[in-house]
């Protein structure tokens, strides 16, 4: 009986004691995150390169798996060329995987030339955020490769985000279509400034919101959205994605549409970070 | 000491599961909550202070990288743990539906507090489509890796029990004979 209740006391006291120390730790996370970063800094290097492996791991399985699925369709449609028709899938295969990666390292390189002007690095998605609200990248290259706070992040033809966190060997990508991310944007065309706002409610039809458009502006479905002039962290005329459905709002003063973003955020493996920072007069 | 190591081992590989292998079985973009299996079933399987102890890791792994508010997640899973601990010993360790229920009912009390502090304090009211698309997805999702898993997580624990028994049993033969 005694040791019941001392084990039920000492298990409360443990609870109190934890409760105290997470309440410390959300009341300083208003202020700094000076305590947090140490913490990260000493797990990133246990967590970053398993993170790593565990990529290429998912990747090399995912590439076996769909092998395996593309030779079953295959052996379903043509049982009696089952022979002949399983060498060719598989050289198939291997072609498709490398006109796949072909495509991927030309799109990448295209894009390297469209915004020749900046210098960049690449990096390669190695997690996502640990939660479902918010859809967060880490990427496998850190401040020992020049990456810092604020450098603007592309893909595949237009903005995936910007650099919100940077350890030695990880950074962390806060992407446009998150719900708390903002981005001033401008037609490319017109210079007509307006907002991109990310929102977790639109995130099955992959769109994201566009507004604050004056009222007088005409815009089209389709309309190239860049990132614009004013904004004082994202470098000028970076593709974002097509205005579509743009509308007067309710106050006739503004208007505001939908956005579909110009990269696949489904399936982003690399990226490329731009390593000049826009530089702000204040 | 060797199980509470196994212990944070366990939480860097369900971390791991979460953010990198949670990006290919992701169904429709909802990954399921691993760390949050690990307090509730440990507090289930070894009582509150153990569940309280990984509850306390694992909130602060979820924690480190992707959460403006540190800590949070900690105080969370800490209290899901301490929770969890009541049913410490009440019922039979192959009762798998217990920890699923536990599972069912955390899950979805934390993310709608989560909910309500990222959205609904910022007049986000739709509340309806939060829980409908991403809480109960993921809430279920969880479930169903909870019945996978379960076996594994007790194997692991009645393993880490079992070493320690057996040494005091071979120390008390030896002193028979």
């Amino acid at each position: 009986m005694r040791k019941k209740f001392e084990s039920f006391l000492t298990s409360k006291y443990i609870l109190i004691g934890l409760t105290v120390i997470c309440l410390f730790f959300i009341g300083t996370s208003f202020f700094t995150d000076s305590l947090t970063k140490p913490l990260q800094t000493a797990v990133s290097y246990v967590v970053v390169p398993l993170q790593k492996g565990m990529n290429n791991l998912g990747l090399w399985v995912s590439d076996k798996l769909d092998n395996l699925q593309e030779i079953s369709d295959v052996l379903e449609k043509n049982e009696e060329l089952q022979s002949q028709v399983d060498a060719l899938t598989e050289e198939n295969n291997l072609l498709k995987q490398e006109t796949y990666e072909l495509d991927r390292l030309r799109e990448l390189y295209e894009l390297d030339n469209q915004y020749s002007q900046y210098s960049k690095v690449g990096a390669n998605v190695i997690g996502i955020s640990s939660d479902n609200w918010y859809s967060s990248l880490t990427i496998d290259k850190g401040s020992d490769d020049g990456i810092q706070v604020d450098m603007n992040v592309v893909a595949s033809g237009g903005l995936v985000g910007i650099v919100t966190e940077v350890g030695s060997n990880y950074a962390i990508v806060k992407t446009i279509v998150e719900d708390n991310s903002y981005v001033s944007g401008m037609i490319i065309d017109t210079n007509e400034t307006c907002i991109v706002q990310g929102d977790v409610e639109l995130m099955d039809s992959g769109m994201v919101h566009l507004g604050y458009f004056a009222s007088d502006v005409t815009v089209n479905d389709g309309d190239k959205i860049v990132t614009s002039n004013v904004s004082d962290k994202y470098l000028q005329g970076i593709l974002i994605g097509y205005a579509t459905n743009v509308t007067a709002d309710s106050n006739n003063l503004t208007q505001s549409g939908y956005l579909i973003p110009a990269v696949d955020f489904n399936n982003l493996q690399e990226v490329l970070v731009i390593t000049d920072l826009k530089t702000t007069t204040d | 000491m060797k199980r509470k190591v196994c212990e944070l081992v366990l939480i860097v590989i369900f971390y791991l599961l979460q953010v990198s292998v949670g990006r290919v079985i992701a169904v429709a973009n909802i990954v399921p909550n691993f760390l949050i299996i690990l307090p509730i079933i440990f507090g289930f399987l070894k009582g509150r202070n153990e569940g309280m102890f990984v509850g306390f890791f694992a909130g602060v792994m979820y924690d480190l990288y992707f959460s403006s508010l540190f800590g949070f997640t900690a105080l969370c899973f800490v209290y899901i743990g301490y929770y969890a601990g009541f049913f410490y010993e009440k019922y039979e360790k192959y009762e798998i539906l217990i920890p699923m229920a536990m599972v069912l009912v955390f899950d979805f009390v934390y993310e709608f507090l989560c909910y309500i502090g990222n959205f609904l304090l910022h007049n986000r009211l739709n509340a309806g489509f939060f829980i409908s698309r991403i809480i109960i997805p993921e809430v279920v999702y969880t479930c169903l890796c909870t019945l996978i898993l379960y076996k594994l997580l007790a194997y692991i624990n009645d393993k880490l029990d079992t070493v320690k028994t057996k040494k005091r049993g071979v120390n008390f033969d030896e002193g028979s004979i």
